[in-house]
């Protein structure tokens, strides 16, 4: 006994020929399912398409602090024995650190014309003989310095503070741990969120292909029969398992698009009264290929736990 | 081929199926498994095919004992094993061909050859015509026959019929048994469970007779 078949070509070969037949029929039973089928894809499209749309609006709001006067600045007042021109050159020193986006020299003189306008001493400023104001550097940080722990951006601080030339360091930070909680609240959320409904996802293709196997509960006696192996039955299930999770997947992100395109509008509108540039962002491509190969992941499983607790109960042993 | 040494088996429901049996077959055999309903023949079909284990006793097939098969070999075992059922036991929802097709495709054999040996096995049951028809477009007699060719299109080397002319007419029966003595020419063993005895005898093959078990 044992291998009969010459003919029947390399182990290898076996075993994909097996898989590319998997993939067919296990395509074409979806294809000729119901409208149960669709209904199922339905509900996984939904479910996926809530965390993926949160993980949206996160994203955007993390963006919209990118608008300049949204970002926390650090201001570095300038000793005052230290003329404009070396203020200058101290700041452009600082530009070519990593963890910094921009900076912009305030000189003192401009600074107390501000000063003027806003304020309205002008009558009181009036009396003073000499300009008490310093050179102010304003230093924008990197967006990604925010959302690391508190060090980072006190680092940073504690850096700048070395130079000769800086009197004081002064610094945004209530503003930026506020904005920093906040986020990590949101992730969390989404995180727990995203956890509860991949769990559904889970156990509807979980329920669905244990359905598909109790339909096929004749097919799968009569293949054990032939001396199919469990891989052979189970293959086409898990691939069933695959496409319930990417198909959903697909139905979530052009749910997700279309949510996307009826915010565009009015997002741009209420931009425009604030004088933003902001601009609403869509999925990356890698979050879209990540969220596809999620949701096949989370098919595969569920079809695994289903596949490994319901094709063990059958009357035939092996 | 086939080869049963003091072989029981009782069901966890305490009826006992076999008791003592001892049978010895030859490879290239034909044989006959008669008795009443009830003396166990299926159970006795279902211990070669490894579909239940013995109770007491040993079965050795191609000089392989059978309880000493690991459970993952338990499909390539069966492999060698044609079995047909008084229901045919075909898919529905699959054409003849893919029906027939189907022990290959496990087999993991390429294409053109599953085509060739289909139609080889197709054309030995004389339904070359119906590749394309479902099963619920045959007769009875057509099922079973189609039952058979997908037993025998990977060549087992044993091949075993549970009460395959139950449900069809004499002329029916006797076409199907010939069929059957033809597998047997062509080299396979075989073993036939039957309670027609007229249509048993006519074959003039070895006839193997369980006794029901007094309780």
């Amino acid at each position: 006994m044992g291998a009969k078949y010459n003919k029947s070509g390399s182990l290898l070969s076996t075993h994909i020929g097996h898989h590319k037949e998997a993939i067919s029929y296990s395509l074409k039973r979806l294809w000729q399912s119901n409208l149960s089928t669709w209904i199922t894809l339905a509900v996984i499209g939904i479910a996926l398409c809530l965390p993926s749309s949160l993980y949206l609006l996160l994203q955007n709001l993390k963006s919209l602090t990118d608008d300049k006067r949204e970002v926390p600045t650090i201001s570095l007042f300038i000793k005052q024995n230290i003329s404009e021109q070396q203020a200058r050159d101290r700041g452009e020193l600082i530009q070519e650190l990593s963890q910094i986006e921009k900076v912009v020299l305030v000189p003192r003189d401009e600074a107390l014309a501000d000063f003027r306008k806003i304020t309205g001493f002008a009558e009181t400023l009036e009396t003073l003989d000499e300009n008490p104001l310093p050179h102010v550097l304003v230093v924008t940080p990197h967006i990604d310095l925010i959302g690391n722990p508190a060090n980072d951006m006190q680092k940073l601080a504690e850096k700048l503070e070395t130079y000769p030339e800086i009197d004081l360091v002064q610094m945004d930070l209530e503003w930026v741990s506020r904005l920093r909680s906040i986020l990590r609240i949101s992730e969390r959320a989404i995180f727990i969120i995203s956890g509860l409904l991949a769990l559904t996802v889970l156990l509807v293709i979980g329920n669905t292909i244990k359905l598909n196997i109790e339909n096929r509960k004749e097919e799968i006696e009569v293949s054990k029969l032939i001396g199919a192996s469990a891989s052979y039955i189970r293959r086409p299930f898990l691939y069933t398992g695959i496409w319930y999770g990417l198909f959903g997947g697909v139905i979530s992100l052009v749910l997700v698009h279309l949510a996307l395109v009826s915010f565009v509008a009015p997002v741009n509108e209420l931009a425009k009264l604030y004088s933003s540039t902001f601009i609403i962002t869509g999925l990356k491509v890698s979050t879209t290929l990540y969220i596809l190969l999620a949701s096949s992941l989370l098919g595969l499983i569920g079809a695994w736990l289903a596949v490994g607790r319901h094709l063990r109960n059958s009357s035939i042993p092996a | 081929m086939i080869e049963f040494q003091t072989v029981s088996k009782q069901y966890p429901t305490g009826q006992l199926a076999l008791y003592n049996v001892d049978l010895q077959m030859q490879q290239g055999e034909m044989a006959f498994l008669t008795g009443h309903s009830g003396a166990g023949k299926s159970t006795l079909l279902k211990l070669i095919a490894l579909l239940d284990t013995p109770s007491e006793g040993q079965v050795v097939v191609a000089g392989q004992n059978t309880q000493k098969i690991k459970q993952r070999k338990i499909p390539s075992f069966r492999r060698n094993i044609g079995m047909i059922f008084q229901d045919h036991h075909l898919l529905a929802d699959r054409t003849v061909f893919d029906n027939i097709a189907l022990p290959l495709k496990i087999e993991g054999m390429r294409p053109q050859d599953i085509n060739r040996r289909v139609r080889a096995a197709l054309d030995k049951v004389n339904l070359l015509t119906k590749e394309k028809q479902y099963p619920q477009m045959l007769s009875a007699g057509e099922k079973q026959r189609i039952g058979i060719a997908r037993a025998v299109v990977n060549k087992p080397a044993i091949i075993l019929a549970d009460e395959p002319t139950g449900n069809l007419d004499p002329d029916l029966a006797t076409d199907i048994m010939h069929t059957f003595k033809q597998f047997n020419d062509y080299g396979s063993t075989v073993l036939i469970a039957s309670h027609d005895h007229a249509l048993i005898k006519e074959m003039k093959k070895r006839i193997i007779v369980l006794r029901k078990v007094k309780t």
